[in-house]
């Protein structure tokens, strides 16, 4: 009768520690999904290289007769502003700012499109040298986001 | 008693295979993630598009400094504002350490890279020429690219005249601008002729007439009162990157 007693009492210890060892391997499983998914859900890069890839080239563009240099060099920021939303695709956020050589803010009004938090966004920098001759060369900052 | 220690010992199994499952996953999306983020740096069209806008840049700066020069500016601009140009570029890790180096043309007729020749034989020329290397390293990439920079504007003029009254001539002149080799539009022609020693602009009361023909080519007529058996004008073109050449040239 002892012995009985003492091999049901075992087997009920043994379905608790499953029980126990079935919830930590749930755990670990979870817990591993867990990490993953951040990870998995980091900004598309396909989408931020896309983003890139069309700023660069509205930015190329625009310099490519010197335009670009000239708006800068004239602080028309209005024309500047509506020839980015000119090249650049509908419901694209963007926000450039414009330095000189000493790294000093140009720009004295926002050339932008929208003060909303956008996704997968990605900042581009380009230099440009204007063709006037006293060349003056500014660094441009253009942010770049897909709307949220 | 063996069957129940493996029985029981059996979850334990499960747990580290588990375990050995949650590692795996992990580190496959730690290698699609790194993966995808080199993906990105490497994207050749990326570096494409870098490339072009260094090359951009300077071919702005080497029109900027004839533009400079032509006015009268010294011939060390265009070296001095490729210096600058060179340390922005180097100073940028967009992509990797970037190094543009450059040398100006001193072979003749350039010196320090540029070529002004104003002739008076109906024939001007103004011009600068510069040649790039740039190199591009990272810990993925290493790129070598070398390009030159050649802006010319060429200005060609002819012309003749016929005598109307006495002194009286009607002269006709036609331009030619062009840049590097192709025709190109000027912002601004301007004529003189001379009398003596006087270089004199013809206006409304000389019959000045300008035509444009759209492609390079300009026609200018006018008519003066000048004494001398061949008229020498000279024409100065500022082309549309601001360029200024001139020449002068003898109507016959």
């Amino acid at each position: 009768m002892g012995r009985i007693g003492i091999t049901l009492k075992m087997f009920d210890n043994g379905g608790q520690i499953r029980i126990i060892e079935a919830f930590l391997a749930i755990s670990v499983m979870f817990s591993a999904l867990v990490l993953t998914a951040p990870m998995s859900s980091t900004p598309d890069l396909e989408k931020q290289g896309t983003l890139k890839k069309i700023g660069t080239q509205v930015l190329i563009k625009l310099d490519n007769n010197g335009t670009l240099g000239k708006l800068i060099e004239g602080g028309n920021w209005t024309a500047l502003k509506q020839s980015m939303d000119l090249f650049l695709p509908a419901g694209v956020f963007y926000n450039m700012t414009i330095y000189d050589e000493n790294m000093q803010r140009v720009n004295t009004q926002e050339v932008s499109n929208s003060n909303q938090e956008g996704s997968e966004a990605v900042v581009i920098q380009y230099l440009c040298a204007t063709q006037s001759s006293d060349t003056h060369f500014y660094t441009i900052k253009l942010q770049l986001a897909w709307p949220k | 008693m063996r069957e129940m220690e493996r029985k029981q010992s059996s979850g334990q199994v499960i747990l580290i295979a588990v375990l050995a499952m949650a590692l795996i996953l992990l580190s496959t999306q730690i290698y699609v993630f790194e993966v995808r983020m080199s993906t990105v740096h490497l994207d050749s069209n990326s570096l494409n598009d870098y490339f072009f806008a260094i090359k951009l840049g300077s071919r702005n700066v080497v029109i900027g400094s004839i533009a400079n020069v032509s006015e009268g500016g010294s011939n060390t601009v265009l070296m001095a504002n490729l210096d600058k140009l060179v340390a922005l570029v180097n100073r940028q890790n967009q992509f990797g350490r970037s190094t543009l180096n450059y040398t100006v043309e001193e072979t003749a007729p350039y010196s320090s890279g540029v070529w002004l020749f104003w002739g008076t034989d109906g024939f001007g020329v103004s011009s600068a020429f510069a040649q790039f290397t740039f190199n591009l390293s990272d810990r993925e990439v290493d790129a070598d690219f070398s390009y030159f920079i050649n802006v010319t504007t060429t200005l060609t003029v002819k012309g003749n005249y016929r005598t109307m009254l006495a002194d009286e001539k009607q002269v006709n002149v036609t331009v030619n601008l062009l840049n590097e080799a192709k025709p190109a539009l000027a912002s601004q022609v301007t004529l003189y002729y001379r009398i003596l020693d006087r270089w004199l602009a013809p206006n409304a009361s000389n019959n000045y007439i300008v035509t444009d023909y759209g492609n390079g080519t300009y026609f200018a007529s006018f008519l003066a009162n000048i004494p001398s058996l061949t008229v020498e004008v000279s024409v100065l073109v500022r082309d549309q990157q601001q360029i200024l050449v001139q020449t002068n040239a003898t109507c016959s």
